[in-house]
């Protein structure tokens, strides 16, 4: 990573801290005006990342220089770019109080990491595994957003039930935004997830034709597209909406975040490069 | 000598008949601000009619009889009789006068406390009243001030924040179950006034296809028809629970009109949409156990008064941050009006030094004409020069003495020092 970079990086990840504070700092007084101002503060976020990545794709100097730091950069760019654009349509921003801490997470632990500490196998280098990797990374953020909305229904839901009508129900978004943030999140992501799955499986099938199937991160992405599919059939076909949605949505995403780590730092796997 | 005056009436001094009499008054007079110049010491002026107050804004010469004469004008207008003036009119002078404007703009003499309409209405009133060249420099400053303060109030405080009526909180309520109202579905069961009111409002922040049902079949055909909606027997209410969004209830029944059976058996035709049921009847109308059912949301007549009780106690805690920001902007003002005082005399004493430069000048033309035009400019740059700094001191103590107190007493000296009224 060269110098130009690690300024962007830097720069991101304190606009993330104030961002967080920020967020933290709107529900405690409950302005929305904070979490407004917050939002900004992560379109900086977002702005700072892109051109990090521009830098690192001008600077592109072959396979060899990308490494982890860079995986969790552009997830932390894709999280903050999904939500922004979210907040073109509807008007919740303080569905940042569970984002910008996420991108933080990121952010912490891609400046943690040695830039190369684990590279990209050589002959998985290409186009279609980069793709297969947008995708797939893409189709997981629009589910954490899914459950992002998820846990904000519970919240406002349990407001309005409770008639404890104040200023922390006035600061959270209407229930029927969340519950329609929650459906785009899994229509959108099991669309691109499924997408890369596939994408992923076919390159691996035909043209790798290495050992997959059993690999643990593969087996846990697998298990994403399962639960989260599950719920997007639910709210399809059967109906479900509002609470229950919202309950598995939160349940899914603690179960699957909690194996996410164990998957990354206790199993050995293919995908440890990101 | 600028004196800000007010005299009018409103809700709280006046009975409704006086106030409806002087509100026709007003809308029959052509010109009404224009008019008012025409009385004896009056020299700017502009009224404002509301169905809860009318008032005279004016600046009068301070010695007149103007005051009185606005009052005779309001009775005659109102065509009330001199007796009832003392109990209703009022008449605020200088800063009472501001301020009360102030209070009146930021919408803290209101009937309903924070309603957005009375800014509106002052705004109409300055623009008749510049339409009618009824306005001048005091009075344009004045009312520009009394905007500005209302916009602060209403962005500083939390004054207009949340609704203080009972179908005002249930539109509040529905827009944070539903996001938007927009195309939904509606159901009133009861036709009484007040689930037409709760109704109407639901209605105007977009909620369609309106049902309603009732005991009596030409009540509610009388009420659907008002929304555009539909009719239907009490009978047919399970079937209709299951296609709708909002349920009002305001029956006089003794016994619950929709249980718990009801909603819970719904729930699946409805595919499990967000159902919210307000009761707003005396006894009961909906069963509380519905309000426990997932996506079901429940709140009765008391439930939307104490929302309504805690907003009306937050607007009287917000009142007080108005208040404040009311008297800095009745302090800047008066602290403008009182410079502006001082300001013909600063500008006929500068007119004064001119002239004496110009005289002195044209007397010593015959030397002058010697010299070049270099030295002719430095020539005249130092004499400028010279006014302007003997003139400094009393301008500045004039501009700084009026700011703190009445400019009146310094103002005098000024003009006997410098003999400026021979």
């Amino acid at each position: 990573m060269s110098s130009t970079e690690t300024v962007f990086l830097m720069q991101a990840l304190t606009c993330t801290v104030l961002a967080v504070a920020g967020y933290l700092l709107s529900i405690l007084v409950k302005r929305v005006l904070v979490a407004k101002i917050s939002t900004w503060i992560l379109a900086a976020v977002f702005a700072f990342l892109t051109a990090n990545l521009v830098v690192a794709a001008v600077n592109w100097e072959g396979w060899d220089q990308i490494g982890s730091r860079h995986y969790l950069v552009f997830y932390a760019w894709a999280i903050a770019g999904i939500y922004l654009g979210f907040q073109l349509k509807t008007k919740t921003r303080v569905l940042g109080v569970f984002i910008a801490p996420l991108i933080l997470l990121l952010l912490l632990a891609a400046v943690g990491l040695a830039p190369n500490r684990s590279l990209l196998p050589p002959e998985w280098r290409g186009g279609l595994t980069t793709v297969h990797l947008v995708l797939s990374v893409a189709g997981e953020v629009l589910f954490v957003l899914a459950s992002a909305a998820g846990a904000m229904f519970l919240m406002q839901n349990h407001l309005i039930k409770n008639k404890t009508q104040g200023k922390m129900s006035r600061l959270l978004p209407s229930l029927g935004d969340l519950d329609r943030i929650n459906f785009i999140g899994l229509a959108w992501g099991f669309v691109l997830l499924t997408t890369g799955i596939i994408i992923g499986s076919v390159y691996a099938v035909f043209v790798w034709e290495g050992p997959w199937a059993s690999d643990p991160r593969v087996i846990w992405s697998f298990a994403v597209w399962v639960a989260y599919g599950f719920l997007l059939h639910q709210r399809l076909a059967i109906g479900w909406k509002g609470v229950r949605v919202a309950v598995l949505s939160v349940i899914i995403f603690v179960l699957l975040a909690v194996s996410a780590v164990v998957v990354r730092f206790c199993l050995p796997s293919l995908h440890s490069f990101i | 000598m600028i004196m800000i005056v007010l005299v009018g009436l409103n809700h709280k001094t006046a009975p409704l008949d006086v106030r409806e009499r002087l509100f026709a008054g007003c809308q029959e007079t052509t010109h009404l601000s224009g008019s008012l110049l025409s009385i004896d010491g009056v020299t700017e002026a502009l009224y404002l009619s509301t169905c809860n107050r009318v008032e005279i804004v004016a600046n009068v010469e301070e010695d007149s009889e103007a005051r009185a004469a606005l009052k005779d004008y309001l009775i005659r207008l109102g065509v009330l009789s001199s007796g009832d003036v003392g109990e209703f009119l009022y008449l605020h002078e200088g800063e009472e006068a501001i301020r009360h404007l102030f209070r009146v703009a930021a919408s803290l003499d209101s009937l309903v406390m924070g309603e957005a309409q009375i800014l509106g209405q002052v705004k109409d009133a300055y623009r008749q009243a510049l339409a009618e060249n009824a306005t001048g420099v005091a009075l344009n400053r004045l009312m520009h001030r009394a905007f500005r303060t209302a916009k602060r109030v209403r962005t500083e405080t939390g004054i207009a924040a949340n609704p203080v009526s009972v179908s005002f909180a249930a539109v509040e309520l529905a827009k944070k179950i539903f996001g938007t109202l927009g195309g939904k579905k509606l159901l009133v069961i009861g036709a009484g006034e007040m689930a037409e009111l709760a109704c109407t409002h639901l209605a105007a922040n977009g909620a369609e296809k309106i049902t309603v049902a009732n005991r009596s079949a030409a009540q509610a055909v009388a009420l659907a028809e008002k929304f555009h909606g539909r009719a239907v027997g009490l009978g047919a209410l399970d079937e209709t629970l299951g296609d709708t969004d909002i349920v009002i209830s305001s029956t006089g029944s003794p016994s619950y009109v929709i249980t718990e059976q009801m909603v819970a058996g719904c729930l699946r035709k409805r595919k499990n949409r967000l159902l919210f049921l307000i009761d707003i009847a005396v006894p009961r109308d909906i069963d509380p156990a519905c309000g426990k059912l997932g996506n079901v949301f429940l709140y009765n007549i008391d439930d939307l008064q104490s929302i309504v009780d805690e907003n009306i106690k937050n607007r009287k805690r917000e009142a007080i941050k108005a208040e404040a920001i009311v008297a800095e902007e009745v302090a800047n003002y008066t602290d403008w009006l009182r410079e502006l005082e001082a300001v013909p005399t600063i500008v006929s004493l500068r007119r004064k030094a001119e002239g004496i430069v110009d005289r002195e000048m044209g007397k010593a033309a015959a030397w002058l004409g010697a010299l070049t035009d270099g030295e002719r400019e430095k020539v005249e740059a130092l004499v400028n020069g010279i006014v302007n700094k003997i003139l400094h001191g009393p301008v500045t103590a004039m501009k700084e003495e009026s700011a703190q107190t009445r400019a009146q007493d310094i103002v005098a000296a000024a003009r006997q020092l410098f003999k400026l009224d021979d």
